[in-house]
């Protein structure tokens, strides 16, 4: 069905075949894994989406006769619709907007951040203090409320970490918001013969509407009458050049037919009437919106990522709390104690505060990107750019500058060079000789483009010029080559123009030339080369008029295929001047009925336009490259002027061939070419129509180098899920409303901030605000270098995991008093491991990181064996050995020796024992040894704290050595001050023994951790220097992170 | 030679081959071994060496670590003095009672004294517990360095440094062993000891014009008493055992304190010399009421005493409850 009608129907029903193509995303990766398991349910309705686009399209409004078709709408060509029948239409079909996509409500989003990640064991934990608790109050006399408090601690925890990560989403919405347009707009309507200006959204089925240049077509029209009527349908095709548009019917395809113009498209041309034929979600627009909104996206890679560490820390945590809980038990504890370290299990293993930490890391990341132009409008894209893999760019105005410039110029048979630069930093050329000075004169009289008012401190090349792309390339060019172009055509007054047509293929204008004493008018022509060339019989050549000869047509040939060769738009500009004696001052010509020669005139030169790329571009891709990322571009262009563009910002690298080169070098036919010879390809959209998924990814596989040209925008989305078939993670950047559905697919979409449509932002993950590619580096840059520094941060909050959680399981397998206790784990978790574990996103990258390729996402995992081993294994332990070691200490000092300790819990933790014996024959009442108990905490946690500066100052490098990184991060300097200081807070400020069970220690205390932090940091520099010297080494299999 | 920019172009040529397969996901025999790649567990035999024997040399390494740790701790430790004492350790100043005979070891969360008086074999645990408490204030060789050192102490005799007081249990009819404590009789002995804190000195109520207002006046007579006769025991550490509440005031009938009603001074300071034995008060209720829960609270009495029901400072709470 699909192929039914790609014949006839040229390129523009590409839109069709793209949005059909049965290449539909099955929601599985290249070997066959669902990609996300959330959103199965909504496939039926996609494909039904997709099936309901074809199908309407197949409207027949563009056929019909304009008498059918005010039969059918009950309208009138120049009264419109009754006031009534428009009432009627209104309520029936609703306002004609687009359906803003669904938003998830605002408690749904709540909830989620309420309960979901850790909150669900978090909150587990919470009921079961509360059950423990009440089932307490209701046994026992006086219940100690621990449980109680622990509880209502716990739950607040989860409550303040959930209003936090909320906060933090709908921060990032709400910049959205502002892009929203917030104008409305107006539309000129004929109802009852009355011209109305009415809003667009009430516009209804069958009005007749009046559109002028400047205008945004309001909904679906067809036109009924038009005077020069010209469309820029980039946003929906990607066209980039005006169409003319009038009331014949002329192509059977809605996209191609002149008589139809989409809502939302601009008029940049003329004026035109027409019917209204279809509103809001059933134009064109719409409906790619609603196919947009409809697409799966998927899960980010940091969000799976995340997912994955939060199940295997749930796991780890669900596992051991069973396992003691089991153990507690058979150990013959009370169901009720079981149930405690239960709690003191899970508080212990989860990371309370590591998600807070995570969505700061990653919202710091997202402002550092915002101050370089990359919005992020989802905070887990930040990442995503960073495991980026694949680029999809747009060309015009992405890569490009988005204007035309003139580039080359051929005059004196010899082609000079133009600056192109943004800056107008480029190479000068001589302006004085004759042949410039003629071809300048034509360029200057023969245009029509003129400068918008009121920009005069803006420079010449950023003006907005009113007119078409070339000749306001031609306007600025000769602005910068004469100085006052107005004043000039002042002085050479226009007395006739024929304007340029697609029949002619050029533009005409007669002039009075400035010298007054010179009688003759001057003819300019520009237009098409070969036809300026046809109607030339002399040529100026330095300062001399020669005869027109085949020498000098080959050199023009010659000219004109060199720069044609470099995708360029070529103007030829000729010139003659009248003879005063047929055509005297005042003499009337006739541009309709040509009175006055256009043949047998003086061939002056060619100049040549492009959009030229950015400055920055060439060396962003050359990053990109360096970076491992492939940059593909996707764009409406020619392929000439695609490859062109490619090959000066190094898409297709130097020397890199693609078959068509290779064959016209060897002289051989393309057929015989060997494909995988090639390493670039340069793929026309026509091509792309015909091929297999197969062989699609044959071409994204060997060829490192592709350019898309031609393609309809919507063929990007085909495009992008063959990169995603390939296993890349693929970034896509558009504007147009027809690339939403590529944006929403890709992996991260990026839309333009400046040039980009509404709803291009809304499928979009970040905008560019910009609209410059380089800008995309930076993003990768930020990414890449946020998932390092996740990395260390979750490296560092985990180690703390095991200092916490053995105090518990010796506590029930040895029956020593408690060493650490649950709310000192969450003082860690949530005090004094926060501001360090945060800081650790400021740290700058150990190497390079835009000289290595992108993660895999298969293997390069943020938390993967290697660092729970790290962190769990080996500094875990040391630090746990130093949390003991203090224990034991302040336990001995007071007079309970280690052997005492042992079995001695029931006593110690008995209320009714008053007089517990330690190894000095000394008697201890239970509120002195709770008070010991405590101290312990205390010093257990502080001695954890200062194993944590060691083992921040390690998670600084995963491979440096801290000598060579240095301790320049100032975040994390005031990170290793911050938590000392807290620490010294809780244990010193009075009345914490009362609210958080802290007790002031000995200075003495501070120190038994010490030999351990040394311990941990000269093991740990001695691994990364082993790492360095044996890159590769079993020691970095097993140990590097 | 490529430049550093080449190679890394070059690395990228081949990064578009087709990402590995992910591993596929193997039964659990697999994952316990997996015959194609002699794994056990992900691992192979080798690399669960090498893994085991890095971690084997980290952990041994940690090891010693503590270990050199602990030595060097330990000879900053006295055997005898602890590290810290008095107001510089935890334990603090302010000794809290203990009592005997406790509740069965897998009740240790209760203070119930709970007996028939009549069944010898229902009250046999409490005599048996008190036995055992008692067996080295009757056998001095039970402890050990308590013999040669033992001193006859008084008030006006303080035992020399490194000499201990005996405390001579036998005689404090009826609350002997031969006499089943009385519990036989179900008015039971309970005794009570000071927590011993290394180097605390007591502040004795030793004026009895000078007594806290909040001394039951039982004591007061006594303390009053005492001056009158032996003016030279009043530096002793007084105790007293009441119901807690107005009824178990009333149940708690006649309360009898065996030797004398307190500890006396000269056991103080305890400085952890060789065989020393805390001194003890029996307290015998002679009459308590039977089939109903006594809260009996017994406080000890000195300047530097302070007392606190909830978390039993200076003091002590048990129940009494005879069937």
């Amino acid at each position: 069905m699909a192929l039914r009608s790609d014949f006839e129907h040229g390129r523009a029903d590409s839109y069709r075949i793209a949005t059909v193509i049965p290449t539909d995303d099955d929601n599985r990766t290249a070997d066959g894994h669902l990609k996300s398991k959330r959103r199965m349910p909504p496939k039926p309705a996609k494909k039904e989406n997709l099936e309901d686009l074809k199908q309407e399209l197949d409207i027949d409004f563009h056929k019909v006769t304009p008498e059918e078709l005010y039969q059918r709408f009950q309208t009138h060509p120049e009264n419109g619709l009754s006031h009534a029948k428009a009432k009627e239409n209104l309520e029936r079909d609703g306002p004609n907007a687009l359906t803003p996509p669904k938003q998830t409500p605002e408690w749904v989003k709540f909830c989620k951040n309420l309960f979901g990640g850790f909150a669900m064991l978090l909150w587990i934990g919470a009921i079961l203090c509360f059950v423990a608790y009440s089932i307490l109050a209701s046994t026992s006399e006086e219940p100690s409320d621990d449980n109680l408090y622990l509880g209502i601690v716990l739950s607040a925890v989860v409550i303040v970490t959930g209003i936090f990560s909320y906060y933090q989403e709908s921060k990032s919405s709400k910049i959205m918001e502002s892009f929203k347009n917030m104008v409305p707009q107006f539309a000129t309507v004929i109802r009852e013969g009355e011209k109305l200006t009415l809003r667009a959204e009430d516009l209804v089925l069958g009005d007749v509407v009046e559109v002028k240049f400047g205008d945004r077509i309001p909904a679906d029209i067809r036109i009924i009458e038009a005077r020069n009527f010209k469309v820029d349908n980039s946003s929906l095709t990607g066209e980039s050049e005006p169409q003319s548009r009038g009331p014949e019917f002329t192509h059977e395809n809605p996209l191609e037919t002149k008589n139809l113009a989409f809502f939302s498209t601009n008029a940049v041309e003329g004026t035109a009437k027409g019917v209204v034929i279809s509103c809001g979600d059933h134009t064109v627009m719409g409906r790619i919106a609603g196919l947009a909104s409809g697409l799966d996206t998927g899960e980010t890679p940091i969000a799976k990522e995340i997912h994955h560490f939060i199940h295997l820390i749930t796991g780890v945590a669900v596992f051991l709390g069973v396992t003691f809980f089991v153990i507690a038990f058979i150990l013959g504890y009370h169901w009720l104690d079981a149930v405690i370290f239960l709690i003191g299990i899970i508080v212990a293993n989860v990371p309370e505060g590591l998600l807070a930490t995570v969505t700061v890391c990653l919202t710091l990341t997202a402002k550092r990107m915002a101050s370089k132009n990359c919005l992020v409008k989802n905070l887990e894209a930040v990442e995503t750019l960073g495991s980026t893999s694949t680029i999809c760019s747009d060309k015009t105005g992405t890569l490009t500058q988005n204007r035309m410039t003139v580039a080359h110029m051929w005059f004196d048979n010899q082609i000079i060079e133009a600056d192109t630069t943004e800056d107008q930093s480029g190479v000068q050329y001589d302006r004085t000789s004759p042949g410039f000075k003629a071809l300048s004169r034509i360029a200057t009289l023969c245009n029509r483009a003129e400068f918008k008012g009121g920009q005069e401190g803006v420079p010449i090349l950023k003006k907005e010029v009113s007119g078409d792309a070339s000749e306001a390339a031609l306007l600025k060019c000769m602005e910068l080559a004469l100085g006052d172009v107005m004043n000039i055509r002042k002085r050479n007054r226009k007395i006739a123009e024929i304007p340029f047509n697609s029949t002619n293929k050029y533009q005409v204008s007669i002039h009075e030339t400035e010298d007054p004493s010179d009688p003759r008018y001057l003819l300019v022509m520009k237009g098409a080369p070969e036809r300026i060339l046809e109607r030339c019989s002399t040529i100026f050549i330095n300062g001399k008029e020669k005869v027109l000869d085949e020498e000098m047509k080959e050199a023009f040939n010659n000219a004109y295929m060199e720069l044609g060769g470099l995708g360029e738009r070529v103007l030829g500009f000729c010139d003659f001047m009248l003879p005063s004696d047929k055509y005297p001052t005042g003499f009337k010509f006739n541009t309709d009925d040509v009175n006055f020669p256009i043949d047998n005139l003086r061939f002056v030169g060619l100049m040549s336009m492009i959009d030229p790329p950015r400055a920055a571009v060439p060396d962003a891709v050359a990053k990109c490259r360096s970076a491992g990322i492939k940059v593909i571009m996707v764009t409406g262009d020619h392929p000439i002027t695609a490859k062109a563009i490619a090959k000066s910002v190094g898409i297709i690298s130097e020397g890199n061939e693609t078959v068509e080169d290779i064959a016209q070098r060897l002289n051989i036919p393309v057929s015989e070419v060997n494909p995988r010879e090639a390493k670039a390809a340069v793929v026309h959209g026509a091509e792309l129509r015909d091929v297999t998924p197969e062989q699609l990814d044959d071409i994204l596989r060997y060829h490192t180098e592709i350019v898309f040209a031609r393609t309809s925008p919507q063929q990007k989305l085909i495009i992008v899920e063959g990169c995603q078939r390939m296993g890349a993670i693929v970034a896509v950047t558009g504007d147009g409303v027809n690339d939403s559905p590529a944006l929403k697919k890709a992996d991260i979409g990026v839309a333009m901030g400046i040039a980009g449509s509404d709803v291009s932002k809304q499928a979009a993950d970040m905008i560019l605000l910009d609209d410059n590619f380089a800008s995309i580096v930076t993003g990768v840059e930020e990414g890449r270098l946020i998932f390092d520094n996740l990395k260390k941060s979750i490296a560092y909050t985990l180690t703390s995991n095991i200092p916490e959680i053995s105090p518990f399981l010796a506590f029930i397998l040895c029956d020593i008093p408690l060493p650490l206790g649950t709310v000192t784990i969450l003082c860690i978790d949530l005090g004094t491991d926060m501001v360090p574990a945060i800081s650790l996103a400021y740290e700058e990258a150990e190497s390079d990181i835009m000289k290595r390729r992108p993660r895999s996402p298969l293997f390069d995992k943020l938390v993967n064996e290697r660092l729970i081993s790290m962190a769990y294994g080996q500094i875990g332990m040391i630090q746990a050995a130093a949390g003991f070691f203090v224990y034991f200490v302040i336990m001995a000092e007071n007079g309970f020796l280690p052997m005492k300790l042992f079995g001695i819990r029931k006593m110690w933790d008995s209320k009714a024992v008053n007089d517990l014996t330690d190894s000095y024959g000394q008697e201890w009442t239970y509120r002195d040894r709770k008070t010991l108990e405590y101290t312990c905490h205390t010093a257990f946690f502080v001695s954890i704290v200062v194993v944590q500066w060691a083992d921040l100052i390690i998670c600084k490098t995963r491979r440096n050595s801290v000598f060579q990184q240095g301790m320049r991060n100032w975040a994390l300097n005031f990170g290793l001050v911050f938590e000392t200081v807290l620490a010294a807070f809780l244990s010193y400020c009075p009345g914490m023994d009362k609210g958080l069970r802290m007790y002031p220690l000995k200075f003495v205390w501070w120190l038994p951790a010490i030999p351990f932090m040394l311990a941990i940091f000269i093991y740990d520099e001695i691994r990364r220097f082993y790492l360095r010297r044996n890159p590769g080494g079993w020691l970095e299999q097993e140990t590097y992170y | 030679m490529p430049t550093a920019a080449e190679e890394s172009i070059d690395a990228f040529q081949h990064y578009y081959s087709r990402p590995p397969e992910r591993p596929k996901s193997r039964s659990w025999k697999q994952v316990i071994y997996d015959p194609e790649e002699k794994t056990y567990c992900g691992r192979t035999v080798d690399s669960w060496a090498k893994i085991g024997i890095f971690y084997t040399a980290f952990y041994g390494v940690l090891a010693a670590l503590v270990a050199i740790c602990m030595w060097v701790f330990f000879q900053t430790l006295d055997p005898r003095i602890p590290k810290w004492t008095l107001d510089r350790s935890i334990i603090g100043t302010n000794p809290g009672l203990g009592f005997r005979p406790l509740p069965p070891s897998d009740n240790v969360e209760s203070t119930l004294i709970w007996y028939k008086g009549t069944q010898h074999e229902n009250y046999k645990h409490w005599t048996d517990s008190l036995d055992e408490f008692l067996a080295v204030y009757k056998v001095p060789g039970l402890t050990p360095g308590r013999g040669q050192n033992i001193y006859n102490c008084d008030y006006n005799q303080p035992p020399p440094k490194g000499q201990v007081c005996d405390v001579d249990i036998k005689t404090w009819n009826p609350c002997t062993k031969e006499n089943n404590y009385s519990y036989h009789k179900s008015s039971p002995c309970v005794f009570l000891k000071l927590n011993k804190i290394y180097g605390w000195i007591p502040e004795y109520y030793n004026d009895s014009k000078d007594l806290p207002d909040d001394m039951p006046t039982s004591l007061k007579t006594y303390i009053g008493e005492v001056e009158k006769s032996q003016n030279h025991k009043l530096n002793t550490i007084w105790v007293s055992c009441e119901g807690e509440n107005p009824a178990d005031q009333e149940n708690i009938g006649p309360v009898n304190y065996l030797p004398i009603r307190g500890f006396p001074g000269y056991f103080y300071p305890y400085q952890n010399s060789e065989g020393y034995l805390s001194p003890l008060v029996a307290v015998h209720f002679e009459r308590p009421k039977r089939g109903i829960i006594i809260n009996i609270e017994c406080k000890a009495w000195a300047r530097n005493i302070l007392h606190d029901r909830k978390e039993r400072l200076g003091s002590v709470h048990f129940e009494l409850l005879i069937d």
